[in-house]
């Protein structure tokens, strides 16, 4: 792997994700044109343009209060959970792990069933994402509580209370889909399938503040991950003190993926595919799998938003249907071609 | 890079509603993200005043309006925000069950909504009608629908006097309908019992059908839809209720099962007539 291969791929990226937040604030049932919002958007951040408004009011409200939280809201997620897919990946040395490990996405439905059961995501601005983040953050504190229980948990200890808990929220979450009444069930089901319709900007500073603060602070404990990924023993051996490093990574994982899967429910395998797809291209160093992963993250649910949205004209796909239909066969083929050249 | 990151995050923390909402007078251009909406306001507003209406509203099978409302109004195919805002009603009619954070969106982008609510009863619907009329500056048409809705309801709750009342279990494998429900409004006001209100459910909820058939209903209320009717009679319990043996199951069609709007008291009537064809003729 060459330095310069690292770099392209950054660049590439680094571009990749304006062209397609550019893309998707353009696209859409109704067609915005691109220099009319790349207009509006100079305008707002104070570069003066002079001349006639960039857009009309209608397209400058679809544009600013509809289209361009959502993709941005899009960009977080994706960055975020590829960071946290990344980050856990190397923590449990497991190209396979991710956020579901965690026991949040099971947790975050437990919570937005809840929010739908009692009526409150119907009433009350926000209840739905503010539950699905309290059952989030719940889930991973009875992960916590429960692994250490019995002293210090082995990695093995954490993945199967993980999965436990997970277990559990999700027989909750059946119980209640079952007892709520049936014009509410369709509400809860739309946000169990991934997605970001009727997303404005007080979930995007939601995000931002949760997201972007766990992702650097993750891309920050890049060489205590990158140490960690050589094994406990070795670890150790380097001082590195296992244990806080390891519930360091955890609980800042968990504030990442717990906001991203409350505002966008269920969005499956961007925390596999991104860092998976980027191993070959940066390396496995957390240092720059982390970011790369940010970006591609990014760039892959922004551009899903885009198809879920702009597929067909009677229905919006559920984002985390688009993200499985990509995902899975592309996981599938990475998973042949490795097992080709073993 | 940086400074792209640095407008997004400027741009993502500044208030963001460009227009101020709509005028708080009547609403001249109205559209509609509900059916239940769509069937009241076609009576109640000239047709240039609708300017939406949902894709279910031309579907027999779901609307009483198929084939009546105004041309020149959109379809919405689906909740889209943006085409409604980019039709620039002066009010959005949402449901019920409208997302609380979906309607903050429209709030922002500068419209006006009106929720329609307490739909599970008939006077909640009635109710719900006159709300509606005042939302859209159309008093006086809702006052007279929501008049004859009772007037309709009133006369036949006079034909049913003292008829004896059939036990009904509405049954949409596996819910069926308690207290507090529509259907179970419409099963009252039909002159029969509630059994799902007598087993002590509350909303539309799933039956177990061991429940359902210790329940030994009169009359099955079904839904008109393809094969709800066959999985009834193949079902391995329910298949062998006295009800079913005896061919006393009511299918009502869909387009007034589900009616929440003034198309309930037709509902009403057609039950009635199938459990009271001596008093009742649809």
């Amino acid at each position: 792997m060459t330095d310069a291969r690292r770099r392209r791929t950054f660049l590439v990226l680094a571009i990749a994700l304006p062209v397609v937040v550019t893309l998707g604030v353009s696209m859409g049932s109704v067609s915005l044109p691109p220099l009319g919002v790349a207009r509006s958007l100079l305008a707002a951040v104070g570069v003066p343009l002079g001349g006639s408004a960039p857009l009309p009011p209608s397209s400058e409200a679809i544009l600013w209060s509809v289209r361009l939280p959502r993709v941005l809201l899009a960009a977080l997620v994706g960055g975020g959970l590829a960071v946290v897919g990344a980050a856990l990946q190397s923590l449990f040395r497991n190209p396979m792990a991710d956020a579901g490990l965690l026991g949040v996405g099971p947790g975050a439905a437990l919570g937005a069933v809840v929010a739908v059961h009692l009526g409150w995501a119907h009433q009350v601005f926000l209840a739905l994402p503010l539950c699905a983040f309290a059952g989030a953050m719940a889930a991973v504190v009875a992960v916590y509580l429960l692994a250490h229980a019995g002293g210090r948990p082995s990695l093995h200890g954490l993945l199967l209370t993980g999965l436990a808990v997970a277990a559990l929220a999700a027989a909750g979450t059946s119980v209640l889909l079952v007892a709520t009444e049936e014009f509410r069930v369709r509400t809860v089901l739309f946000w169990l399938a991934g997605g970001l319709e009727g997303r404005g900007w007080e979930h995007v500073r939601l995000g931002a503040v949760f997201i972007l603060t766990g992702a650097l602070a993750l891309i920050t404990l890049a060489r205590p991950i990158d140490v960690l990924s050589l094994g406990e023993d070795e670890a150790a051996a380097l001082s590195l003190p296992v244990h806080a490093t390891r519930m360091a990574i955890f609980v800042l994982a968990s504030l990442v993926a717990g906001p991203a899967t409350a505002l966008a429910g269920s969005v499956p395998f961007v925390g596999l595919v991104a860092p998976h797809a980027l191993r070959p291209l940066v390396g496995g160093l957390a240092r720059r799998l982390l970011p790369a992963s940010f970006l591609a993250g990014a760039v892959l649910v922004v551009v899903a938003d885009l198809a879920a949205r702009t597929v067909s004209d009677r229905l919006d796909l559920p984002l985390g249907s688009v993200t499985a239909f990509v995902g899975a066969p592309y996981f599938l083929f990475a998973l042949r071609t490795q097992e080709g050249r073993a | 890079m940086r400074a792209m990151l640095a407008a997004l995050l400027v741009a993502a923390f500044q208030s963001s509603t460009p227009h101020p909402p709509g005028s708080a007078s009547s609403p001249l251009r109205v559209a509609s993200l509900n059916l239940t909406a769509d069937e009241v306001l076609v009576e109640i507003l000239p047709p240039d005043r609708l300017i939406a209406v949902t894709r279910w509203a031309d579907d027999p099978k779901t609307s009483n309006v198929a084939g009546r409302v105004p041309a020149s109004a959109f379809r919405f195919p689906k909740a889209d925000l943006e085409r409604l805002v980019a039709l620039g009603p002066d009010l959005v009619v949402v449901s019920e069950y409208t997302d609380a954070d979906f309607l903050r969106l429209v709030e922002r982008s500068g419209l006006r909504y009106h929720r329609m609510a307490g739909l599970e009863s008939l006077a909640g619907q009635r109710q719900a009608i006159r709300d509606l009329g005042r939302a859209v500056g159309a008093p006086a048409a809702a006052e007279r629908l929501a008049a004859q809705h009772e007037e309709r309801l009133r006369e036949l709750d006079r034909r049913l006097q003292g008829a004896p009342r059939p036990r009904v279990l509405y049954w949409a494998n596996p819910h069926t309908a308690g207290a507090g429900t529509a259907i179970g409004a419409l099963i009252e006001a039909a002159g029969a019992e509630n059994l799902g209100r007598t087993l002590g459910l509350q909303g539309i909820v799933p039956l177990n059908s061991e429940r359902a058939f210790l329940s030994d209903p009169d009359v099955i209320l079904l839904g008109h839809w393809p094969g709800a009717l066959e999985a009834l009679k193949a079902e391995p319990l329910l298949s062998r209720l006295r009800a079913v043996r005896e061919g006393r199951i009511v299918e009502m069609p869909n387009e007034l099962l589900v009616t929440l709007s003034q198309h309930s008291a037709d509902a009403c009537w057609y039950l009635a007539a199938a459990l009271h064809p001596d008093r009742v003729r649809p």
